[in-house]
């Protein structure tokens, strides 16, 4: 059943997008991310136009994520405090990220920096949190102890002012680094079309110290937060967001989600962060191989800057 | 001493034509479109005629890169600006368009793929050569051909630009027919379709016929909503979002 797309102009399979939208809300709520370094790439590939593409998709990633957050809270596993103060930097690093993309845009080269992003960030997020996870494997396999944190307080995290208990977290840290850390995570939202989730979760559990347990719901809080005033900016300012596309994503994004957050509590934390950590890392070697291999044709059409 | 008599000139000869659907209405289910133009050629005398059928969708802007290989990446240049070229194209004809009209005229015309008005004008620079002074180049040099050929090239594979040299058959003495797929990724908008008689080269008479393409019931809903009040389509979108989200937890949450 093909269904014409008011926004995008163009009509696409709707039975193929709710499936879609199924499996990566799936994953999205198995591994607490928003899922859409998966979802950007393969609607683009579908020829949807990637400012609509990313546009909409802030959407559909909103409601997975707000149908996964809302299993998460009921067990106590987000931290609303940290979360907040996340989206925070996260709303300042939007507005940065969508200018910044403009610019890009009108200079031609927005395809070179999506696709270094891609293949950068995910190249080597995926390539660490698959050592640190398969060691954690291996260790457990072998029936090892992990081994003991070198730093229990970073000089990062408790010398800078501004201090704030966060007690679901059971931290008492300075709100700088969660700050700088949204901020990055939302400049980087708006440039590559994505939740910015695969970047958070580690961030949260290596570079905050927070527990396991609430990383997962805490990351697609602020995620929900970001994403809703994402699309919003992008329906007003550039008129992007197709609705028929992401409602179509959501029918199966949300139902996936549920599944996905079910699934979780299924498999150890570890095991999770190492499938997770080989997804991210094939996505970005996939996105970047662009850059490696001769083009079929030497020109490009580069979107117009609307 | 009587003047000689000229022989009566033979009528000019003329071109009639219709589209089968002037409108075509663009709804959720929207596939593209089949529209078939139909003419006839008047003409008493009866001379060899040959008949050229263009359809031309809105005027889009086309920015346009060229891939180039830096220290062992593929990097995408400085965009090209080109302007005038149309949304869509389809030039149908009885004939080879070169076998039909002389280079210059169809230039002139602008007919074909070959001799589409798009220009690059933020590229042309006025300057004094071999002492000609007011002489335009363009800034692209000789690629410039490699470049505009690009815009055409990438446009046909994208299905929007088209020719065909027997797009236009004459199915019975004076009659004819060409017709026109409208794919779905086709630009909304006005579209004209021109049809072109010509005779010995020359053309002789043309008509040019409108043809909307638009959305209706839903679609157009939904596009006027989302481009007249950007900041509240915005959020109800956000607002169906959030409550899919929730609503499928409350689900789940009971079973």
């Amino acid at each position: 059943m093909d269904l014409y797309l008011p926004i995008a102009e163009m009509s696409v399979n709707a039975p193929l997008l709710i499936a879609l939208g199924a499996v990566v809300g799936f994953i999205s709520g198995l591994f607490g991310i928003g899922g859409g370094f998966l979802m950007t790439p393969v609607l683009v590939f579908m020829g949807i136009p990637p400012a609509v593409a990313v546009a909409s998709l802030s959407n559909h990633v909103a409601a997975s994520s707000f149908s996964s957050v809302t299993a998460y809270s009921r067990r106590r596993m987000v931290d609303f405090r940290m979360g907040g103060v996340l989206a925070a930097g996260g709303v300042v690093g939007a507005f940065v990220g969508v200018e910044v993309f403009r610019l890009l845009r009108l200079l031609g080269q927005a395809d070179l920096v999506v696709s270094v992003s891609y293949l950068l960030f995910l190249g080597v997020i995926g390539a660490l949190m698959l050592w640190e996870s398969l060691g954690a494997v291996l260790r457990r396999r072998r029936g090892e102890s992990p081994p003991p944190r070198r730093d229990r307080r970073p000089i990062l995290l408790y010398a800078l002012p501004w201090k704030i208990r966060f007690p679901r977290s059971r931290l008492y840290i300075s709100v700088i680094p969660p700050i700088l850390l949204g901020l990055f995570v939302g400049v980087l939202s708006a440039i590559m079309g994505v939740g910015g989730g695969f970047i958070l979760v580690p961030a949260m559990v290596y570079l905050l110290r927070m527990p396991a347990s609430v990383v997962v719901g805490t990351s697609l809080f602020q995620i929900v937060i970001t994403t809703v005033l994402t699309s919003i900016l992008q329906a007003g300012r550039n008129q992007t967001v197709d609705v028929v596309l992401s409602t179509l994503l959501l029918i199966g994004g949300v139902l996936g989600a549920q599944l996905g957050a079910r699934a979780s509590a299924r498999f150890r934390a570890e095991e999770l962060r190492a499938v997770l950590a080989l997804v991210v890392l094939l996505v970005g070697l996939r996105m970047g191989l662009g850059l490696f291999i001769r083009p079929d044709d030497p020109f490009v059409l580069v979107a117009a800057v609307g | 001493m009587t003047p000689a008599v000229a022989p009566p000139p033979a009528p000019p000869a003329r071109v009639a034509a219709t589209l089968t659907e002037t409108d075509v209405r663009v709804s959720s289910g929207f596939r593209g479109a089949r529209i078939s133009v139909y003419g006839a050629v008047f003409d008493p005398s009866g001379r060899p005629s040959d008949v050229v059928v263009v359809v031309r969708g809105p005027t889009q802007t086309v920015r346009i890169a060229r891939k180039v290989h830096v220290a062992g990446l593929w990097l995408n240049s400085r965009p090209v600006v080109f302007e005038g070229a149309p949304g869509f194209y389809r030039a149908a004809s009885t004939r080879p368009l070169g076998d039909i009209a002389r280079f210059g005229q169809l230039r002139k015309l602008g007919l074909g793929l070959d001799h589409l008005a798009i220009a690059a004008p933020a590229e042309r620079r006025v300057e004094t050569r071999y002492g000609v002074r007011d002489m335009v180049v363009s800034t692209l040099g000789s690629d410039y051909h490699a470049w505009r050929g690009a815009v055409v090239r990438l446009k046909q594979t994208a299905g929007l630009y088209s020719a065909d040299a027997d797009g236009v058959t004459f199915v019975d003495r004076g009659l004819f027919l060409a017709r026109v797929d409208l794919p779905a990724q086709a630009p909304i908008g006005q579209y004209t379709a021109r049809v072109i008689l010509f005779q010995d080269g020359q053309p002789v008479s043309d008509r040019t016929l409108p043809l909307r393409v638009e959305k209706v019931g839903l679609e157009r809903a939904l596009y006027l909503f989302a481009h007249q009040r950007p900041w509240s389509y915005g959020l109800v979108s956000a607002l169906i979002a959030l409550g899919a989200g929730w609503a499928a937890s409350r689900a789940f949450r009971r079973s």
